[in-house]
């Protein structure tokens, strides 16, 4: 007879960010709850031209900042961005931000060695991973809380579509460029060069599927716990703004010179955003209840254009509902749905026949924080799912940063400013991308 | 559910191109040639296909390779039920990605370029010819083996994400592109080709063989008998 093998069920232990509202989480949840917008004018070389955009840039005091923190990696913001992410996700498990209690056996503040071995033996994590006797861990402050787990047993996954593009542009214009910045041109390269900072030395994978990365990147780092490859999985999405990518969506005529309107009836285009955002996922038994599960994902293509979404919304409705088949959740059981709303008209429109098509006449309330952040590209499936976690932790159903006047095709239960949830248990956040990509992702608090 | 099994595979490369059930066809002179030094541009959808050529045209390398290879699976695409398509899924792999691309756009930027600067755009050429909707994944690996794709399309199958799954390991890359940029030789990759392997339950057809989770360019090379 056949015995079922039961997956391990995945939960979110941390997370940290570096956006347009600058470093932390807790710029974030304030925004939420404010309805904020982080796009501001810049200018800046396009092409051969001078000229302001509205975009979601990362403050330059942040990022001097993080260059006086770490000089060896100047001139690769990739990494200074996501490695502060990264950091962040590690030290916020001991203040975790959806249910501080969780994580209580697992965080304790920075003590000697000598007393984080004993405190290691007496861990419910420290237990259930069974560290090899002598396990040496980095005697640093934000490795404390994740050491716990071995090396071996934890994991990592990025997620961007250009990494650190501008030494690209460099080389080629024989500008200086560090072989560091180089090497980091490489998606793949940038992931080994985190993983080893965050002494991941399971399974590290780079996952680069256009602005679904991110979601996609949290499904693979999910796997990897239910296959039983790693107890702990960072998962960090990274993208500059660049004139690489200034360049290419200027030419196709996709920015909103005013900043982007989001399910707005004047859209007319998105507005870029940089940054990184970063998750920690571990196996749901390390932590204490209640957690925030990954409990569902699906992803689709829509086999119709290279750079447009598909005008029917199907392509996204069959990931929306591939991912609740997953999660075993009824349509009407999503609460809050944090949309891809990029503000260009196909895509607004497109996603507003798929969310009809996934729910019916009963569009569960929605938003998009694109105007809060501008899109991240490949850190936006991570960033937004921060923001979805904020919201579950506020029981606050967040607005639409930078919407007017609702598009009269767009569904009546788009979220204009935040208001208070009357339950705020399963949340939806989806993502479409270059190449006809979706992507879907269910997030579950448990109940207490 | 049966075990996973391959249900085709194909090869374009230096050395030629063919499939599980061909085994390997030589390039000719002068393509040959060209191709052996690492000139791509002469690689055309005729040498596979005699369908429409004009979206083939406007690609990139990494979509023109991966694309010829998903064709040369021969796997019956073009005959398939739509329920079969909306259940197959396409899972990508890659050192080079779209560097290649990425180097032509800064050295032109036309929005006709920037729509190919993303490794994953090979998905959606793929699923745009053969109306495919399954899921998918873009990874890009630190090397050109191919580690991953494998595992990951099997793992959909037993998960039930997918009935079927095409597994395809690009790279692409002009020589005389990497060199007028200067790109160092750690993010070159050490030569050209496309790989692609059909995954499905298997039904005990002539065709099927088992598969190993293993380095596809290596499955894919000994299956065309390279």
């Amino acid at each position: 007879m056949e015995t079922a093998v039961i997956e391990p069920a995945v939960a979110i232990a941390g997370c940290g960010a570096i956006t347009a509202l600058g470093s932390g989480i807790e710029p974030l949840k304030r925004a939420v709850q404010t309805n904020a917008s982080g796009l501001l004018p810049r200018d800046c070389v396009v092409g051969k031209t001078r000229q302001t955009i509205v975009a979601g840039w990362v403050p330059e005091a942040t990022l001097d900042q993080l260059r006086a923190e770490d000089s060896s990696h100047a001139d690769s913001r990739a990494f200074l961005f996501a490695h502060a992410a990264l950091k962040q996700a590690e030290q916020s498990v001991a203040t975790l931000l959806a249910a501080p209690s969780l994580v209580a056996q697992i965080s304790r503040p920075v003590a000697s060695p000598a007393s984080r071995s004993a405190r290691c033996a007496e861990s419910q994590l420290a237990r259930i991973t069974k560290p090899p006797a002598g396990l040496e861990t980095r005697d640093t402050a934000d490795l404390e809380v994740c050491a716990t787990v071995p090396p071996a047993r934890r994991g990592l996954l990025l997620s961007t579509t250009k990494a650190n593009i501008e030494a690209l542009e460099a080389l080629v214009g024989r500008q200086p460029c560090s072989p560091v910045a180089q090497r980091h041109i490489q998606p793949a390269l940038l992931a080994a060069d985190l993983a080893s900072v965050c002494d991941a030395r399971g399974p590290v994978q780079c996952v680069s599927a256009a602005c679904v990365s991110g979601l996609l990147a949290i499904q693979q780092g999910a796997m990897l716990i239910r296959r039983n490859l790693a107890d702990l999985v960072f998962v960090v999405g990274v993208d500059l703004i660049s004139r690489f990518v200034l360049a290419g969506f200027t030419a196709l005529k996709s920015l909103d010179p005013e900043g982007c309107r989001p399910f707005d009836q004047a859209r007319i285009g998105l507005s870029l955003g940089e940054g990184a955002g970063a998750l920690v996922l571990a196996r749901r038994e390390l932590l204490l209840p209640p957690c925030i599960l990954v409990s569902g994902w699906g992803s689709s293509n829509d086999a119709n254009h290279l750079t447009g979404p598909s005008r029917d919304g199907s392509g996204l409705a069959l990931g929306i509902s591939r991912a609740l088949s997953k999660a075993g959740a009824a349509p009407d059981s999503i609460d809050y749905i944090n949309a891809h709303g990029t503000g260009t008209p196909y895509n607004d429109s497109m996603e507003s026949l798929a969310l009809r098509t996934a729910f019916g006449g009963r569009v569960p309330p929605f938003n998009s924080s694109k105007g809060m952040l501008g899109h991240t590209l490949g850190a936006a499936g991570i960033v937004e799912t921060i923001l979805c976690l904020a919201a579950m932790e506020s029981q606050l159903l967040p607005g639409t940063p930078r919407l007017r006047e609702r598009d009269r095709m767009v569904p009546e239960s788009l979220l204009e400013n935040p208001c208070s949830a009357s339950r705020l248990r399963r949340v939806l956040k989806v993502n479409c991308g270059f190449g006809g990509t979706n992507g879907a992702l269910v997030l579950e608090q448990e109940l207490p | 559910m049966n075990d996973p099994a391959i249900l085709a595979a194909s090869y374009v490369g230096p050395e030629g191109h063919g499939n599980d059930l061909t085994g390997l066809r030589a390039w000719r002179s002068p393509l040959k040639e060209s191709l052996q030094h690492g000139r791509l541009d002469g690689l055309h959808w005729s040498l596979v296909s005699d369908s429409d050529p004009s979206r083939f045209a406007r690609m990139d390398l990494m979509c023109r390779l991966g694309l010829m290879a998903a064709e040369m699976l021969d796997a019956g695409f073009d005959v398939m039920a739509e329920a079969r398509r909306e259940r197959m899924g396409v899972c990508v792999e890659s050192f080079t990605g779209s560097l290649d691309t990425d180097i032509r756009f800064v050295q032109t930027p036309r929005p006709s370029i920037f729509a190919y600067t993303l490794p994953s755009s090979v998905i959606g050429e793929i699923c745009i010819r053969y109306r495919l909707k399954g899921p998918i994944l873009c990874l890009v690996s630190p090397d050109a083996a191919g580690n991953n794709a494998g595992v990951e399309a099997a793992d959909w199958l037993q998960a039930g994400d997918a009935d079927t799954c095409l597994c395809l390991g690009c790279e692409a890359m002009d020589r005389e592109v990497a060199d007028a940029a200067g790109l160092p030789a750690s993010l070159r990759p050490r030569g050209w080709h496309a790989c692609a392997l059909l995954l499905g339950h298997g039904q005990g057809t002539a065709r099927e063989r088992s598969f190993t989770p293993g380095p596809l360019v290596e499955m894919c090379r000994k299956l065309c008998r390279v």
